[in-house]
């Protein structure tokens, strides 16, 4: 790596000061409260060593990694960032957590540190200053960040997953926009199967689109893999009822769903074979920026997946999820890398970079100039403010995160859609498999 | 094409051991040539692609409709200089070879001694200790992983190429062993009695007669240990974790397959050069790859 | 080792006769030349192996210690369809996989017995699929069966045999015939190397004995070749059913299992389980359900195919 850094030092600092440039002005408009930050003393000759989940969108690692080396510098000390694929940061963190050896920091997904809950240290003391500061931390971040009344991570943000539409499609099938019933969602499906411009929603073993399907499923319904005392509540009339939905709305997707990974939607999509699906900014983004496809995006309007028996959207975003491990040997540094990398010099900048990819966690930053410069993305503002998430309704607990890291609820979807099992079976055997994983703790 | 090859299908049980027979010309070409171009065409088929693609820009890798999939029309290096200027691929490939070579010397070093043990010193249950690390082998690395992973780390190796350097020959010495029984099996005993006679010591013995006589046999182990340490993947998968301290297959798999598209083009150039080194050493020594295959068949 | 050496030196300063004595102990010299080996595999293999065994008798998972659940692990993958479709799959893909290799690897071996020129130059090159890491082979081929810009679907669709792109791993059969076809290419070159090997050391002069009997061609192989072969063959399978069935590479870098865990060996299924599920007991349980199939399969080829040779000792060569 050593030889990159220079190379990467300079994109990086360029992007930066785009980002800066751009959002100068907006800066000054994130709204601070008097707070303390916590006395973190860095170590002196301190090392730390950061695993994240690889970019979706470039500056997302170009701001990143400045930002890092901004505190490195600031502070004399190292820091280094690894970027790893999505499928593989669980199991790097579970080898990190098992081995008590690996990197100081690991940005993991969702739920993932309660897991690892007895392995990572205590952040209570750094989100605290940041709630404070930031007017509050959202309640997908309370959810993910808090164990208890204590904090064991600091969610970063959150990739939302909307509908993603071609407008000139819907228009062309009858539709204006994206019914928010399920019964009208179906028919938009069947009208854009009918003129060959089908949709398509992942059903593999995908981190973010796939549970994002199920979940929003299953919870759209009213099903939910748990009950508010965290019993398994998956084998349920609602879930049942929702897989006999998806039966149907199956009938109208473009092949291969089965096997769609997190990447998989936005090439069909991009290449004009899917024209409605549920995905993270990232599409629109990367077609915005390369000119042969800059007339989809153009075309492409994103709005919240339909309600269906609920009042609000079901959507646990994507969560970003930093944890400090308790075998570090710099653990201020890092958590006072942790806390630089939220305040608002760096975070703001890394928000407008990824335009709306991450979300924010903290209230603040919802005056961010992210949210006004394009109105298509500001469906992305408040992503975390939704009220669900993996293993909703249940506490989270060591399950949750189980059951998710397990596709529980994907394969379960996934299984109805392929017919190798009934909607019963398929919800029967779901709830056999998230048993197992909720009984023993 | 097709026809072509299924023609000679269902002749071929009773036209291939055909050594001594005379047959006509176009009997042959139809019963010999045109099956072994199939089986050639569909052997190096991948490995085509995987070049074509690596020096296609990605104008023409994603459009079939204009330029032929078959043939570059503007090649290209940006996908080699991708990997190895915005990669670690550099540092990925020192620390394969590393770990390869290192392996490879550890467990040649310790599977000659037990061999040697084994054959040549044959002492009571010496067959079963044979058997014992023969059936080593059989132990898939996917069970071992777990427990290993933790083992790693007490050790303090977590991370480390020693990691992989010790944990290989877990799978290398079985081989190499059983390999290199053969070997010295296949050395006249009578040179080492007449030897002990004349008043040498074991040592000598193994030294200077057995050793450079079972040379070939050395080579072949320790070109199988090198290919196999080079391909080794879920042990690298778990005990490295920092992209530079990875192997060259973890690394393309895990570091070049990144968020927006699949780049095709850096994957294929990043197969196409981990595959390079490797296929290279071992032309060099087809030979006696062929025969470390086969154990102690000799041509 | 170091520690029982380390005296045996310091005596041999003063008298080196009694180095060149002890070295000439057979006992000793035993110990000496096992111990690396041994040492390491006891290190490294047997106490893993038992660690994992244990495992699989506990309810541990990454970050806590387990407690001892007897059966249980066993219990609920009786009962776990996904558990059992990879056992299948497990099964079948040894045995189609085999069975091609096996068979197309005899095809190519006995093409190359014949008179052929740059003959080895053409087995140096048979062999690459075999040397090249198998991960970076099944990159390549996941690129071939790319939904949208597979070449096998370019090519079916401008001969008209297909009209849309072919699905190779997208749904449950494709998928897994998919997989079966990359392993028997990357083991074909293995098979037909190792079978050449045995054949060329069939004495010609068999063949000419029976060419006088009158034997027709499929008799000289059935009578000669076949059996001659037998030994190698049983080595040589036993090594690839034991490759086969605990693979990982291919699956894991082209489906991960998937779609809809159709594809999952058990080994990447207890890879799944174990690591990014987290639930090590369960990871360890299903790797050693990996072993009663291995113990048979090798009993089976060890004994089945091999016994006749083997009781007739060393006189193979």
């Amino acid at each position: 790596m050593a030889n990159l850094i220079t190379r990467r030092e300079t994109i990086a600092a360029a992007g930066a000061v785009a980002a800066a440039a751009t959002g100068g002005a907006a800066q000054a408009q994130i709204a601070t409260q008097p707070a303390t930050a916590p006395n973190l003393p860095i170590e002196r000759g301190a090392t730390l060593r950061m695993l994240r989940p690889v970019r979706f969108v470039q500056p997302d690692e170009d701001v990143w990694r400045a930002n890092c080396q901004r505190f490195a510098q600031a502070n004399g000390i190292e820091v280094r960032v690894d970027f790893v694929g999505w499928e593989d940061i669980t199991q790097q963190t579970a080898v990190t957590a098992n081995t008590g050896a690996g990197p100081d920091i690991i940005v993991g997904f969702d739920a993932g540190p309660h897991l690892f809950a007895e392995k990572i240290h205590d952040l209570t003391d750094v989100a605290t200053y940041l709630g404070q500061k930031y007017g509050g931390w959202r309640p997908l971040a309370n959810a993910y960040g808090r164990r208890g009344d204590r904090w064991i991570s600091l969610p970063f943000g959150a990739s939302g997953g909307p509908a993603i539409w071609r407008t000139s499609t819907l228009r062309e099938a009858g539709f204006e926009s994206v019914p928010d019933d399920h019964a009208g969602f179906l028919r938009l499906c069947q009208a854009l199967k009918r003129i060959n411009k089908p949709a398509g929603f992942a059903l593999g073993n995908a981190v973010g689109d796939g549970n994002a399907f199920a979940n929003w499923l299953v919870w759209s319904f009213g099903g939910s893999l748990t009950d508010e005392q965290g019993a398994v509540s998956i084998n349920s009339p609602q879930t049942v009822a929702a897989l006999n939905y998806l039966r149907e709305l199956y009938q109208t997707f473009v092949p291969g769903t089965l096997a769609w990974g997190d990447i998989s939607n936005n090439r069909a999509y991009a290449a004009g074979e899917c024209h409605l699906t549920q995905n993270g900014v990232s599409l629109y983004f990367s077609m915005l920026n390369d000119p042969a496809l800059r007339h989809i995006a153009e075309d492409t309007q994103m709005t919240p997946m339909p309600k269906g028996t609920l009042n609000a959207v079901p959507n646990a975003g994507l969560t970003l999820n930093a944890m400090v491990f308790r075998h570090s040997r710099f653990p201020n540094a890092a958590k006072a890398l942790l806390t630089f990398l939220m305040e608002t010099e760096q975070y703001d900048p890394w928000l407008q970079a990824n335009i709306g990819y991450w979300s924010q966690p903290l209230n603040a930053y919802a005056a961010s100039a992210t949210w006004t410069k394009d109105p298509k993305i500001s469906v992305f503002r408040d992503t975390m403010n939704n009220p669900f998430w993996n293993g909703y309704k249940g506490p989270i607990v060591e399950g949750s995160v189980a059951a998710t890291a397990d596709y529980v609820m994907v394969q379960m979807c996934a299984a109805v859609a392929s017919g190798q099992a009934t909607p019963q079976a398929a919800a029967a055997e779901a709830e056999r498999r998230a048993q197992r994983y909720f009984r023993r703790r | 094409m097709t026809d072509a090859a299924a023609a000679p299908q269902s002749n071929t049980a009773t036209a291939a051991p055909e050594m001594l027979s005379w047959d006509s010309k176009s009997r042959r070409v139809v019963m010999l040539y045109v099956p072994l171009a199939c089986f050639l065409l569909i052997l190096l088929f991948p490995f085509y692609w995987m070049t074509v693609t690596a020096f296609k820009p990605n104008a023409e890798l994603y459009d079939y409709a204009t330029h032929n999939p078959f043939w570059i029309t503007s090649p290209t290096l940006d996908h080699i200089r991708h990997l190895l200027f915005n990669t670690s691929y550099p540092h990925w490939l020192w620390t394969t070879m590393l770990v390869s070579i290192a392996a490879t010397f550890l467990s040649l070093l310790s599977s000659t001694l037990a061999a040697y043990a084994i054959q040549r010193l044959r002492f009571r249950g010496s067959q079963y200790v044979g058997l014992a690390i023969y059936l080593a082998y059989l132990v898939p690395p996917s069970i071992l992983f777990i427990p290993l992973a933790t083992m790693v780390v007490r050790l303090g190796l977590f991370d480390t190429p020693f990691a992989l350097i010790l944990t290989y020959p877990t799978f290398l010495v079985p081989f190499c062993t059983w390999l290199l029984i053969g070997y010295f099996k296949s050395i006249p005993y009578e040179l080492e009695e007449c030897a002990l006679i004349d008043g040498a010591s074991r040592l000598q013995i193994l030294r200077q007669i057995t050793l450079p006589l079972a040379i070939p046999g050395l080579i072949s182990a320790g070109i199988f240990s090198f290919t196999l340490s080079w391909n080794e993947f879920i042990y690298a998968l778990a005990f490295i974790q920092s992209s530079e301290n990875k192997t060259v297959p973890v690394a393309i798999l895990t570091e070049l397959v990144t968020g927006d598209v699949y780049q095709w083009g850096a994957l294929m150039a990043g197969s196409l050069l981990g595959s390079l080194p490797v296929a290279i050493f071992y032309s060099f020594f087809v030979d006696y790859y062929v025969s470390s295959l086969t154990g102690a068949v000799k041509e | 080792m170091s520690a029982t050496t380390a005296p045996v030196w310091t005596k041999t300063r003063q008298q080196p006769g009694a180095l060149a004595r002890l070295f000439d102990n057979k006992a000793f010299l035993i110990i000496v030349c096992l111990a690396p080996a041994v040492g390491l595999l006891m290190t490294f293999l047997t106490y893993p192996l038992g660690l994992g065994i244990w495992l699989a008798f506990t309810d541990t998972t990454i970050g806590r210690p387990g407690i001892w659940v007897g059966i249980e692990n066993f219990e609920f993958l009786m009962e776990d369809p996904i558990f059992l479709n990879s056992v299948f799959y497990s099964v079948f893909y040894t045995a189609v996989a085999t069975f091609g290799k096996f068979g197309l690897g005899l095809w190519l071996a006995l093409l190359l017995n014949q008179h052929l020129p740059m003959k080895s130059l053409l087995r140096a090159i048979i062999l690459l699929p075999w040397i090249v890491p198998t991960v970076l082979s099944a990159i390549a081929f996941w690129w071939i069966y790319d939904p949208q810009f597979s070449i096998i679907s370019y090519l079916s669709m401008k001969m008209g045999l297909t009209e849309g792109p072919i699905d190779f791993i997208n749904t449950a059969w494709p998928a897994r015939w998919s997989l079966i076809f990359a392993n028997i290419w990357r083991g074909i070159p293995f098979v037909a190397i190792s079978l050449l090997a045995g054949l060329q050391t069939i004495s010609p002069s068999l063949y000419e004995a029976a060419l006088l009997d009158g034997a027709t061609p499929w008799q000289r192989f059935r009578h000669i070749t076949f059996p001659m072969l037998m030994p190698i063959l049983a080595i040589v399978m036993t090594f690839s059913i034991i490759f086969t069935f605990t693979d990982f590479q291919l699956v894991y870098a082209i489906t991960r299992g998937g779609p809809v865990n159709s594809t999952h060996l058990m080994a990447t299924l207890a890879f799944q389980r174990g690591i990014p599920g987290g639930q090590l007991g369960e990871g360890a349980a299903i790797a050693v359900a990996m072993i009663p199939f291995l113990v048979f399969a090798t009993l089976f080829s060890y004994f089945g195919l091999a016994r006749r040779k083997w009781q007739q000792g060393e006189s193979n060569d």
